[in-house]
């Protein structure tokens, strides 16, 4: 076989790699959007619902 | 490999979905069962369905095989899939598919413009459009599975499409959505060990992911040339490199990478998925799920395509070819099944055969369902006086899904060309009719009837004109010569043209015109909740 040029990077030429490595980020992407929602935003909403309680009991009294 | 064993584990196979076609059968009590599985899906089961569905045989077989002609270039369409068609799809719409879904008591997406709208008549053309050419596209399905069974067993084509329509056909009417789902989210598991096994199996025989790229690049057009591969001449600057800017290999690698990456959007039997979601935390969650689902069915199989040429030359195996009309011509939809049958253990051929089983099953399943669906309740059901009981709705649709299963067959005993480009058609032509009135009427509160009949006949029409008159592989089977002769029209996908043109006349004529009050009324009850 032809020795391969040096400018490609693991073997794919940069229009190549982008593709390849863009399609590993745009999955990441996806694994962070589902983590932000899961664990993030629920904890988020959790001390939204905590504070709303004490909100009404101060408006009460 | 023993045919006894594959017969018995094939028969094992269709017991279980069966058994949960029973199963749907008992669940399903009211037409919301039937058509959107009672709204009542996980992010899980969502996630595996609309991934199994998407990806069908064609997708693992046939572009595979188009990636070991034109090389690492097409891996922009997995980057399409997984961005586009996980991420953009469930985030942009998804999310207010769901909900205006909801509002309007919309079960497909005929029935969500016709509700939006106001108008019979759009759900019943947008039904027949669908449920016409999903038929087509579904005989692709076949198509692909048929190419596997015939290098693997020699099977006989019309003896796997007999079967194989049988226990789809039997699972699918019987048990409804909630089936289709659950024999989806099974069927993704096996995809899913099948597609792991060979991708590692191929990196490991070539020594890594790099060792493997760089073996890739150093095939030279002479070496490609001697085992046969159409490589040599369509992917000109190397297997792991782009093709010159406007090259005929370009622009045939641009046109398969935005028909169905961006056709994706716009698919009825993907956004019914959108409507089985329990709540929008499922729908969320089915993101990440989808998204690692679809990374490891299409990136490895177009990852493993351009490596299959290395293989074959390393090992003598001549790229494989089919009779053409006497004349002996590359058979990609082979590559992947040659490879698997000459250096594989006969164990992994029949994991990998289940697994494009399961691939073609899904899909298959799916579109059954969707243009049954179309057919039986937005094309009929809608043409009769009088409200239906949902028994009788649930009838309808399964007498449809039974014409349509009994209709695939017949074509598909018939079969039409090269595979994956029955997919291009079917994504583009979906995605000029129906993605420019869907996303303005998700996110345009002046989109309206009028606006919405233009730009789904003129993106309609306009693609269809495209195909018959210009497109470089369907032009020439319907007229003889393409109207124009230049190759980079030619082979041009009409998505770049009637895409933009659709959304033009959407917006257009929602802007001279006005929604009536009907319309108006209906409309704020659609964004209520979003």
């Amino acid at each position: 076989m032809e020795e391969v040029p040096l400018s490609l990077i693991l073997g794919m030429d940069l229009g190549v790699f982008i593709a390849w490595i863009g399609t590993l980020l745009a999955a990441a992407l996806c694994v962070l959007y589902g983590l932000y929602h899961q664990l993030i935003k629920k904890t988020g909403e959790k001390q939204q619902s905590q504070k709303e309680p004490e909100k009404t009991q101060e408006e009460e009294r | 490999m023993d045919i006894l064993f594959f017969v018995i584990l094939m028969a094992i196979f269709a017991t279980v979905f069966i058994f949960l076609g029973y199963l749907g059968y008992k669940k399903t009590k009211t037409a919301e069962d039937y058509f959107v599985a009672g709204r009542t899906m996980g992010a899980l089961v969502i996630a595996f369905s609309y991934g199994a569905t998407f990806i069908s045989a064609v997708a693992l077989i046939g572009f595979s095989g188009i990636a070991s002609i034109y090389g690492h270039s097409i891996l922009w369409l997995a980057f399409l899939n997984v961005f586009v068609g996980i991420f953009i799809a469930f985030v942009f719409y998804g999310l207010r598919t769901r909900k205006m879904g909801l509002s309007l008591k919309a079960m497909t997406l005929p029935e969500l413009l016709g509700n939006r709208f106001n108008s019979v008549k759009l759900q019943q053309v947008s039904g027949l459009i669908i449920g016409v050419f999903m038929v087509a596209y579904t005989s692709a399905v076949f198509l692909a599975i048929s190419s596997l069974f015939q290098v693997t067993f020699g099977i006989p084509y019309w003896v796997c499409v007999v079967i194989f329509t049988l226990v789809v056909g039997i699972y699918l009417i019987v048990g409804g959505l909630y089936a289709v789902m659950w024999t989806h989210a099974i069927q993704a598991i096996v995809m899913l060990i099948g597609m792991v096994i060979l991708t590692v199996g191929v990196y490991a025989m070539l020594g890594g992911i790099g060792p493997a790229h760089e073996a890739a690049a150093a095939l030279t057009p002479e070496m490609l040339t001697s085992i046969g591969s159409p490589a040599a001449t369509q992917a000109p600057n190397g297997l792991t490199s782009m093709p010159s800017f406007l090259s005929q290999p370009f622009m045939m690698v641009l046109t398969i990478i935005f028909g169905v990456g961006i056709g994706v959007l716009a698919q009825p039997q993907l956004i019914i998925r959108y409507l089985t979601a329990k709540n929008e935390k499922a729908l969320r969650l089915a993101v990440p799920y989808g998204g690692i689902f679809i990374l490891l069915m299409t990136f490895t199989a177009f990852s493993i395509g351009p490596l299959c040429n290395v293989l074959m030359y390393q090992n003598n195996i001549m790229y494989p070819t089919k009779d053409v009309a006497g004349v002996m011509t590359a058979n990609p939809d082979a590559v992947v099944p040659t490879i698997i049958n000459e250096l594989f253990p006969a164990w992994f051929i029949l994991i990998f055969l289940f697994a494009i089983l399961a691939a073609a099953m899904s899909t298959a399943a799916a579109l059954f369902h969707t243009a049954g669906a179309s057919i039986g309740r937005d094309v009929y059901e809608k043409s009769i006086k009088g409200q239906s009981s949902p028994q009788k709705s649930i009838l309808i649709t399964r007498i449809a899904t039974f014409v349509i299963v009994i209709a695939t067959l017949i074509i598909s005993l018939n079969p039409l060309d090269v595979v994956a480009f029955m997919t291009a058609f079917f994504f583009g032509l979906m995605a000029c009719t129906f993605l420019a009135p869907y996303t303005l009427m998700l996110y345009w509160k002046k989109t309206n009837r009028l606006g919405v009949w233009m730009g789904m006949l003129g993106g309609f029409l306009f693609t269809m004109a495209w195909y018959i008159l210009i497109y470089f592989k369907t032009a020439p089977k319907i007229i003889g010569t393409p109207l124009l002769g230049d190759y980079m029209i030619n082979m041009l996908d009409p998505i770049f043209i009637g895409l933009p043109l659709s959304f033009l006349l959407t917006i257009l004529v929602s802007s001279i015109t006005k929604q009536d009050t009907e319309e108006e009324i209906i409309m704020k009850r659609s964004f209520e909740n979003i």
